[in-house]
């Protein structure tokens, strides 16, 4: 049997920007959830998967992440990018999640991939390298030369938008802790750091 | 504010490398914070992850969203081993939302507190609210037949008597954890938690009775005016727990008993196609 | 063994006379209900959908009688879809949960299978996105179409559609004539509706109703040549004319009655042939419904 389809209230414009898919979602609009899925969640997963390599894990993440967006899509201030948005309700979901699950841990983003090392190196062309630089600087040399546990502040806060209270429920530190590492990882770094990179951070 | 490297983009290979765990430390970070930014790389990623995984996950989004939130009470019945559709069918049902048995939770709270404070510990607050409970609850459960909502109902297989004596036993249900350890902190002999049960069990097939002749509302109504008097009308000339004494739980009975008659005797004359009710 | 079966029926309410003695026999395919407001349509509709019971003369719906056991009438409503004239939905519930509901009334226990059934059959009223949104925010004629879907769940073989074209648009009515016509291969439609134009493009056969009684039962055809010769365009209308009005030509649309000096004769259509049919109470009562 044929399905009948009909154009919804809003004519589906090709590139209707993620906020106004959001707001017909708090509508009801189960299209424009359908259609910010089709938008956001490969890269995602693909983040998600960086942090903790269980894809059962993450599919579940996934799918709480959209669910929370359908029921408090009106949460959404319009401030800053829905990708940025979207990925903050992901992590969170993400650290409460195996909060409960002692089998799986959060993956530090600044180990290398060993394989890497071995097999298939990507060498990333020389353009492609000159602009990393513009962005970071010289950081691999700085990061390397940080502890763990400032690494892990500076991925946590900078890299994953938590708080400094919710990086402190993470790493099991108080908070003033990881003000305090992050104010001197910061220190530490931004002598390998263009000022423009430094300020993007935060 | 606008950064210098918008104009960069990450091409396939990167990406790909990317989803293969295979980048450095750096240069992951750095996908990752441009696609953050970048609605046109995060198309491009699209194909290079698990997509079956990805459409797999749609389906349980889809499936949870679009089928309705059940309320609290009917989740936890669900917990306690509810069958999968009956919850379905229970939670359309106003008198079993949180709302309904919140306030009804707050209404027998203020009859225990007004039975504590007084002097003289007064129950019939409690002895009238916590009969009416389950009452209100059932007449609330459903519409009478013109009702437009009640018209599919009729025509179903399930069959609308079916509905209303599965929500009738689904509010008394709910009605007694809410009534019961309240009940216990009245003054008084204990056998008063439950002794409301008699009347309550009682006065719901009478309301359902004459449900069938004067539509859910006025019989609610009815009924609670009924019982209202009994209670009220007692209170001065005769001792506290009368309206819950021995004697009157066998007029109860009685009347439970009548009214079970009464709604056999309708169906068998009905030509409503078997929705007496 | 035709699908719907009636003999001899009557019903009243009260003093009211609602049918009397109806005899009609429906099978697959669609049938129109035409009738003025008061003709029995509805109360017709009811019983045929099992909603009350006839006073007197025989029903078999699928060869059952509605009447009988329990088990019989069981038998016939797992098998009927039915769109009453009002429908009422419960506030803060979505289309979909409406649907839902329905299904489990109707027996899908099994929640994968039904949320399916579910999902086809909004999808064929063209409700697909906006299932998730509240019934409340829905528009009349979306809210007809949420009643729609329901009565096509499980593939009836019985489908009773009380005004159905109700707040739908032209679009929307067209749509409606799709879905149906794919449905009527294997399924007995019978729908009431005011709109003579949706009889005459939605169904074969056509039933008119009024006063209670059968006044006519045949081929939409069948029932536009009872019309031939009694139609006419003229410079103005017949002064004995059963109903006429003026066109947006200027000219008179004439049916019935001697042909005014100077008259073309005009090809009948279904509407010419029921209002000739009903004389000019038809047109009082909102037969005309649609604008010219």
């Amino acid at each position: 049997m044929e399905a009948i389809r009909h154009p919804g209230p809003t004519p589906d414009a090709p590139e209707q920007g993620d906020t106004a898919l959001v707001a017909r979602v708090t509508e009801g609009d189960t299209g424009a959830l359908r259609e910010l899925y089709d938008r956001h969640a490969a890269w995602l997963q693909a983040r998600l998967m960086r942090r903790c390599n269980d894809p059962e894990v993450v599919a579940d993440v996934l799918q709480d992440t959209f669910v929370a967006l359908w029921k408090d899509a009106t949460s959404y201030r319009g401030d800053g990018e829905v990708a940025g948005w979207l990925w903050g309700i992901a992590f969170r979901r993400m650290v409460s999640r195996l909060r409960k699950r002692k089998d799986v841990v959060l993956l530090s983003v600044w180990e290398g991939p060993a394989r890497a090392q071995l097999d298939r190196t990507l060498v990333p062309a020389a353009e492609d390298q000159a602009l990393l630089g513009v962005e970071y600087g010289d950081l691999a040399g700085a990061l390397r030369r940080l502890s763990p546990e400032f690494r892990a502040v500076v991925q946590a806060v900078v890299l994953d938008g938590l708080t400094t209270r919710e990086a402190g429920r993470l790493l099991g530190v108080r908070e003033n802790t990881v003000k305090t590492r992050l104010h001197r990882a910061k220190a530490q770094l931004r002598g390998s750091l263009a000022e423009a990179a430094l300020e993007d951070w935060r | 504010m606008t950064t210098p490297h918008t104009t960069w983009h990450a091409d396939d290979d990167l990406l790909a490398a990317y989803v293969a765990g295979e980048l450095d430390p750096i240069g992951g970070a750095s996908v990752e914070q441009h696609l953050t930014r970048c609605a046109e790389c995060r198309v491009r990623i699209r194909p290079l992850v698990d997509v079956p995984a990805l459409d797999r996950t749609w389906l349980a989004i889809r499936d949870t969203v679009q089928s309705p939130v059940l309320p609290l009470p009917i989740r936890v019945a669900r917990r306690l081993g509810l069958p999968e559709p009956t919850s379905v069918l229970l939670a359309a049902t106003a008198s079993l939302r949180t709302a309904w048995l919140a306030s009804a939770v707050v209404a027998l709270a203020f009859a225990v507190l007004a039975a504590a404070w007084s002097s003289d510990g007064v129950i019939a607050p409690f002895l009238l609210v916590a009969p009416l409970i389950p009452v209100l609850g059932v007449a609330a459960a459903y519409g009478p037949h013109e009702d437009p909502l009640e018209s599919l109902v009729v025509t179903a297989p399930y069959g609308r008597t079916r509905l209303i004596l599965l929500r009738t036993l689904a509010v008394l249900a709910s009605a007694l954890p809410v009534a019961v350890p309240l009940g216990f902190l009245l003054p008084g002999p204990v056998w008063l938690a439950v002794a409301w049960l008699g009347p309550a069990l009682a006065l719901v097939p009478v309301l359902l009775a004459l449900a069938s002749f004067v539509g859910p509302r006025a019989a609610g109504a009815t009924v609670a005016i009924g019982w209202s008097a009994v209670v009220l009308g007692s209170l001065r000339p005769l001792p506290a727990t009368w309206p819950v004494e021995a004697t009157q739980q066998v007029v109860y009975l009685g009347l439970a008993a009548l009214a079970g008659v009464v709604l056999y005797v309708r169906t068998r004359h009905d030509r409503q196609i078997g929705a007496v009710l | 063994m035709n699908a719907i079966d009636l003999q001899g029926v009557t019903k009243s309410y009260g003093r009211t006379r609602a049918l009397a003695g109806v005899d009609l026999s429906f099978d697959r395919g669609v049938t129109g209900l035409l009738g003025p407001n008061g003709a029995g349509k509805t109360t017709l509709l009811r019983i045929v959908a099992t909603s009350i019971g006839a006073d007197s003369g025989t029903v078999r719906l699928l060869g059952r009688d509605p009447h009988g056991t329990h088990g019989d009438v069981t038998a016939i409503r797992r098998e009927l879809g039915y769109l009453p004239q009002e429908l009422g939905y419960p506030s803060d519930m979505t289309a979909f949960g409406f649907v839902e509901y329905v299904a489990v009334l109707k027996e899908w226990n099994d929640r994968t299978r039904r949320l399916a059934e579910v999902r086809r059959v909004l999808d064929l009223v063209g409700l697909g996105d906006l299932a998730t949104r509240k019934v409340s925010k829905l528009s009349g004629g979306q809210k007809r179409r949420v009643g729609l879907a329901q009565s096509l769940l499980g593939d009836p073989r019985v489908l009773v559609l009380d005004e159905p074209t109700t707040g739908l648009d032209p679009a929307q009515r067209a749509d409606l004539r799709r879905t149906l016509s794919v449905v009527a291969g294997r399924c007995a439609v019978l729908l009431s509706t005011h709109q003579t134009e949706d009889v005459a493009a939605l169904c074969e056969r056509v039933v008119v109703l009024a006063g209670g009684r059968v006044r006519f039962d045949g081929a939409v055809s069948e029932m536009i040549r009872t019309a031939e010769g009694q139609v006419w365009l003229a410079d103005d209308p017949g002064h004995d004319a059963v109903v006429s009005w003026r066109t947006g030509t200027g000219r008179h649309h004439v049916v019935g009655g001697m042909p005014p000096p100077g008259a073309v004769p005009a090809e009948p259509t279904l509407e010419d042939a029921y209002l000739l049919m009903l004389g000019a109470d038809a047109r009082t009562a909102s037969a005309r419904a649609a604008p010219a």
